[in-house]
């Protein structure tokens, strides 16, 4: 293998150990907080870092800007809620189909923006996710509108639930590492870094992109549709344009194109703006200053400087 | 007679749109990145224009030139912190320059929604009129006082507007720094001052918008992030960057949205902007008037 080739790999390796290093602390986290509110908050963290993970594959990796990252979480949660409720299917069918449905949705994206990059591609993604969610927050008579659905529940028990959520995550980050390790992470990042260069050396450009979206969309899809059955209400909300503004948040401070980045920035700014609260709910406008600080002085977030530590050199 | 009314107030709105989307245009035409906070700089417009009149006790006429100078400022302040690395030669980049750009410009948005939210509270505002004047009939079409007014100053500004890059110093060296920013600086402008121009009349054009608006949509911390998508709809139809074309498309998105509300279904009305956006970038990328081809 080329020097280039074992750097990439290399990188990469530790990245996922690192993130599997989080992960395994994430699981011993029960044994110490008991409270359920404080554990809620501390899953709820982890279904933001699935969708983190999902969206930085998409924009960190490949370099697709996408805006919608949130709206697929909703349609994910309001697939498995229709179906609880029109069909009354069990959970074990609602919950696949809702990955199902998002990850078509999402190859639909991807085709429909094949030509689109940068400012483009990014209003076209956002303009998706606002179309999403005025249609799902309008029909009232289908989704019963701003007032949300009920959502059956997989099990009672928190701790259970939170389990659930980690196991997800972990079987995300292998998804992922199993993605990205191969020649399909290389073409995602020659994507990103020069879309004609790489069609020139024979990168099927095409059916990387449409990869790219289909897995992040299913990937968003599946954490709001577990998402859905934890909570139990599915609302228009989690499609909001300010989650995704929060996800975007999440990957920038911790760290763009990068697991481990993802995950902690997901976890680092879910739990300080739980802790903000208590401040008066300045929360956001923190993280929003923090994003620009970020984006402009430090570009490879937490996960950059600390990796570039622990290695030795620039990362 | 519905349609007359329809197209009367379709135009309206459409003025105040082509307020919003020209300044989003000339800053996609200048720097080709997308303003994700400019719907925000419409919400500081706005909340300036009713905090000056209301808590000053100034008159609505002069809080008008007070929300346009608020905007300015927030535009110059914008460009001189955040936009200038987009252009000012930052070789070794660690995002792109298009993902930077979102990045912080949504963040500014979030930031300055919050702050707001924080500042002034998170309920409406109801703004004073600019004139006293009640509903009146216009042959078919019913308009207030305030809407006419606000429309009057509005079209007088577009008209100034085109008049100052069509003929001024500084509108030529915007359209050359437009068509080429090397080139333009070869030729002797200062391409720097002419962008941090173009976000101060971008910000001070969008404030004024929200400003005329305040009265008709009672201001709230978020309330521009419709105005918002629906000027970066009209910039994409009136062909990005393309400064004729945004105020065309406007008063073409204004008229079509006054009449899909009525006669399709107002719930959608939203989204119709939204379609219309999608639309354009798959088959008419360049947009009504506009010539580039579409980027890869």
């Amino acid at each position: 293998m080329s020097p280039g080739g074992r750097l990439w790999s290399e990188r990469l390796r530790f990245d996922v150990r690192a993130t599997l290093v989080i992960c395994a602390a994430l699981a011993l986290v029960p044994l110490v907080v008991t409270g359920p509110y404080a554990l809620g908050i501390i899953l709820v963290s982890i279904y933001f870092a699935i969708i983190a993970l999902a969206w930085n594959l998409l924009a960190g990796y490949a370099g697709q800007f996408s805006l919608a990252p949130a709206a697929f979480a909703m349609i994910g949660a309001y697939t498995t809620a229709l179906l609880d409720h029109y069909g009354h299917v069990p959970l074990a069918i609602g919950i696949p189909a809702a990955v199902v449905s998002t990850a078509l949705l999402g190859w639909v994206l991807g085709k429909l923006v094949l030509k689109l990059s940068g400012p483009y591609l990014s209003l076209t993604t956002l303009a998706f996710a606002e179309i999403a969610r005025v249609v799902i927050g309008n029909s009232h008579e289908f989704t019963r509108g701003d007032q949300g659905m009920h959502v059956a529940t997989l099990t009672q028990s928190r701790v259970a639930y939170y389990y659930i959520f980690l196991a997800t995550l972990v079987a995300v980050v292998a998804v992922l590492y199993a993605m990205l390790r191969g020649r399909l992470g290389r073409f995602m990042t020659a994507l990103r870094d020069d879309p004609v260069g790489a069609s020139s050396r024979g990168i099927d450009v095409v059916r990387t992109k449409s990869i790219a979206f289909c897995v992040s969309c299913a990937l968003c899809g599946l954490a709001g549709s577990l998402y859905g059955t934890f909570s139990q209400l599915v609302s228009p909300e989690l499609g909001l344009l300010q989650q995704t503004g929060l996800v975007l948040a999440m990957v920038v401070i911790g760290g763009m194109s990068s697991l481990t980045g993802a995950v902690a920035g997901a976890i680092l700014v879910y739990l300080s703006s739980e802790w903000m609260r208590g401040f008066g709910n300045v929360q956001i406008i923190v993280f929003a200053l923090l994003v620009i600080v970020f984006a402009r002085y430090l570009p490879g977030g937490l996960w950059g400087l600390v990796a570039g530590r622990l290695r030795g050199g620039p990362r | 007679m519905l349609a007359l009314d329809l197209l009367a107030n379709g135009l309206i709105y459409g003025c105040f749109y082509a307020l919003m989307a020209v300044g989003l245009a000339m800053i996609f035409g200048v720097l080709k990145v997308v303003n994700f906070a400019h719907g925000e700089f419409f919400m500081i417009g706005a909340y300036t224009y009713v905090l000056v009149s209301l808590k000053l006790g100034v008159s609505p006429w002069l809080a008008l030139p007070g929300a346009a100078i608020a905007g300015a400022l927030l535009g110059w302040v914008v460009e001189r912190l955040l936009m200038r690395p987009l252009y000012a030669g930052y070789a070794s980049w660690g995002f792109m320059k298009d993902e930077y750009a979102v990045v912080v410009t949504f963040g500014l948005s979030l930031l300055l929604i919050n702050l707001v939210d924080k500042t002034v509270g998170p309920y409406s505002f109801r703004g004073p009129s600019l004139v006293d004047f009640g509903r009146f009939a216009l042959g078919p079409v019913m308009l207030t006082g305030q809407k006419a007014i606000a429309a009057l100053v509005a079209v007088a500004l577009m008209v100034g507007l085109a008049l100052f890059i069509k003929r001024s110093v500084w509108g030529l060296q915007i359209q050359a720094v437009a068509q080429n920013r090397l080139g333009a600086s070869l030729a002797g402008i200062d391409a720097t001052r002419t962008t941090s121009l173009i976000f101060v009349i971008s910000g001070a054009l969008a404030a004024l918008s929200g400003a005329l608006l305040a009265p008709l949509v009672n201001p709230s911390p978020d309330i521009g992030a419709f105005p918002a998508i629906k000027s970066f709809v009209i910039v994409v139809l009136g062909g990005m960057g393309s400064i004729w074309g945004a105020m065309i498309a406007a008063l073409i998105i204004g008229v079509a949205e006054a009449f899909f509300s009525v006669y399709i279904s107002y719930d959608y009305r939203d989204a119709f902007g939204l379609i219309v956006l999608v639309a354009v970038l798959l088959f008419r990328p360049q947009g009504l008037l506009g010539e580039k081809g579409r980027e890869l």
